[in-house]
């Protein structure tokens, strides 16, 4: 056996080991097992979508064609709008253009699918993205002061607002918003939504109050959770003592110690909440004009636009998926102990 | 825990010997339960009865002529609202759909999600992963959708309504069903009632459930609060109860299109939302907190 022929072999085994550590790691098993269980889940939506949309009564073809139009005249709208097709086969010309990235069009405008989102989708990104920040930004500092002095004045401030907040139906939280910010003060619009090109300020005041009706029961939630976390560590948590043994300042304990471990219960919320969260932006973008993924959908339930539910739909319940998805990977990638843990 | 140290701490001290502290803590635990369930029998004796003996006017039906009346006038201590309705009256009997909607998605969700959960869990295998696999379908649509395009299917009408949201309370209480009847089901009991030969259907109802139950009411309790604001989104969208017929819903969208001018027409309404999901919510809570002894 030669030198070089044991370097070869080396190396083959490390370029093995390499590829075997990237396919075999438990984080890429758990991505691709993941990843499996969605697709079925989302094609099953998907077939509910469809059959929800088909079960509604009237007829879509005759709407399209108007209330005056001859027998002949919603016919050939019919068969312009594909619908004297069986709808198995109809579902499946839907899926096959999805898959291969054709959106399809809306049945009412005959405006491309893939047009309308992009200008509807970057106002419930917007909206979403900013409640979160928002909630948190509340949230974190509400529950660290709150946890300083379990049981003391603040606390029990807190707990009290918070609790009360949270019974607050965001539609209602919407109107009263609107009642103080806009119809008192005079403050901010209570409708409408101005584009980031139309300049940054006017748009950040144009989605404030959406934004906050999003964002005030969130942060209650979230400032409940953690408070309640934090309590917990301080007091059960051996790591908070040997932290207090050796002299770490109790803010130091809360904030580089028991904050750190509790953030991992808020992540798994947030994910959580983001599901939920782009759902919940439907009403409230109706009641503020905002011309949003939510009031496209709420549109196309009421019109029987296939084309365009489905993709709302796929969008809302993917972004389920992935947020959920994305909170065990970077579970798996902060705690050692869950990227080599049994399951 | 603290529940049994207090119990044993009662037990062996004299009772002039309590600590006053632990006197309170007793007092104190039962009002944070007493209270919430005091609101909520007062809402609902206020809008199941309340209506039977107040002389109140007809929520429907009233003259334009009365319209907009502000609170405090004659006969209408609440005023009236744009179609010269009596609004407590409408109040009363909104909450009344509202309450009554809210109890029965939680019955079919109870009844049918517990039944679900528990013959998934109990089954395991095969059945259980077809069972939860449907049911995370259900949980993953979007929940608003799926109401409004079964109230689309059915029609705005309070059954239909109750049918709709049921549609999201069934997969919800099936999950909690599941997971109770999981822990339940390798317990000895539960073999031993199987080695004495009882039925599957027999050790469902008679072992499984009375170890279930309790957990799936107190979900149902926090799950009032939600099915209460989900009906009014519903209702506020138009697609729950259908009016003229008053929901806690539609008296606030209807008061919307003058929230200027009239903002007390929203207020009332979205008051009585809040004072009762905060009800059930506190009560659901604290009788969680209860029940696991903390």
């Amino acid at each position: 056996m030669t030198v070089t022929e044991t370097t070869t072999s080396i190396r083959t085994e490390e370029r093995q080991s390499f590829l075997g550590r990237v396919f075999g790691s438990p984080l890429t098993r758990l991505l691709g097992r993941r990843i499996l269980v969605a697709v079925p889940l989302l094609l099953a939506i998907s077939i509910l979508v469809f059959a929800l949309l088909e079960a509604i009564p009237g007829d879509p073809a005759r709407n399209q064609a108007g209330m005056d139009a001859t027998e002949e005249e919603v016919e050939a709208v019919r068969r312009q709008m594909g619908l004297d097709r069986p709808a198995v086969e109809r579902y499946l010309t839907w899926l096959v253009g999805f898959v291969t990235g054709d959106l399809g069009r809306s049945s009412v405008s005959g405006q491309s699918v893939s047009s309308l989102l992009a200008t509807r989708v970057p106002v419930t990104v917007e909206l979403v993205v900013l409640a979160f920040i928002v909630s948190l930004a509340i949230a974190i500092p509400v529950a660290l002061l709150a946890a300083r002095k379990p049981g003391g004045v603040f606390d029990r401030i807190v707990m009290v607002i918070s609790m009360t907040l949270l019974a607050v139906p965001n539609y209602v939280m919407a109107l009263l918003l609107v009642l103080v910010f806009a119809v008192v003060l005079r403050a901010l619009p209570a409708i409408g939504y101005v584009p980031i090109e139309d300049g940054l300020l006017m748009n950040l005041r144009s989605v404030t109050l959406p934004v906050l009706a999003l964002a005030v029961p969130l942060a209650c939630f979230y400032a409940r959770f953690l408070r309640g976390d934090l309590v917990e560590q301080l007091n059960s948590a051996d790591y908070v003592e040997t932290a207090r043994a050796k002299g770490v300042s109790p803010w130091n304990v809360l904030w580089r110690h028991a904050f750190r471990n509790s953030s991992f219960g808020l992540l798994t919320l947030v994910g959580l909440n983001v599901g939920g969260l782009v759902g919940g932006t439907v009403i409230i973008e109706q009641i503020f004009a905002m011309p949003g993924l939510g009031v496209l959908m709420l549109q196309g339930v009421m019109s029987r636009d296939t084309a365009v539910v489905q993709i709302c739909v796929f969008i809302f319940a993917a972004v389920a998926v992935l947020a959920n998805l994305v909170v065990d990977v970077m579970y798996a990638v902060l705690d050692p102990r869950v990227r080599y843990g049994a399951r | 825990m603290a529940l049994a140290d207090a119990t044993i701490g009662v037990a062996l001290a004299p009772v002039e010997g309590i600590p006053r502290s632990a006197r309170w803590a007793k007092v104190r635990r039962r009002l944070v339960v007493g209270i919430p369930a005091g609101f909520v029998f007062l809402l609902l004796f206020l809008c199941f009865v309340g209506p039977l003996i107040l002389p109140l006017p007809s929520p429907i039906g009233g003259n334009v002529l009365d319209s907009g009346l502000p609170p405090g006038s004659p006969g209408h201590p609440l005023g009236t609202d744009v179609n010269g309705n009596d609004v407590l009256s409408r109040l009363l009997y909104g909450g009344r759909a509202s309450l009554l909607v809210a109890i029965a998605v939680n019955i079919i969700g109870l009844v049918v999600g517990g039944a679900v959960g528990a013959i998934s869990g109990f089954l395991g295998g095969m059945a259980d992963t077809i069972i939860m696999r449907g049911l995370d379908v259900l949980i993953a649509f979007p929940s608003l959708v799926l109401t409004i395009a079964i109230a689309q299917i059915l029609g705005p009408s309070l059954p239909n309504t109750i049918l709709a949201l049921s549609a999201f309370s069934i997969p919800a209480v099936a999950r909690i069903a599941r997971s109770a009847t999981i822990r339940v089901v390798n317990m000895p009991f539960i073999q031993a009632a199987e080695l004495s030969g009882s039925t599957t259907s027999r050790t469902l109802l008679r072992h499984i459930a009375p170890n279930i139950i309790p957990q799936l009411l107190n979900f149902a309790l926090l799950g009032m609060g939600i099915v209460i604001v989900t009906e009014g989104a519903l209702s506020f969208l138009g697609m729950g109860i259908p009016a003229p017929a008053p929901s806690w819903g539609n008296m606030i969208f209807e008061g919307q299109q003058s929230l200027s001018a009239t903002p007390l027409l929203v207020l009332w309404p979205s008051l009585a939302l809040l004072v009762t999901v905060l009800s059930f919510n506190m009560l659901g809570e604290n009788l969680r907190d209860e029940m696991s002894g903390r």
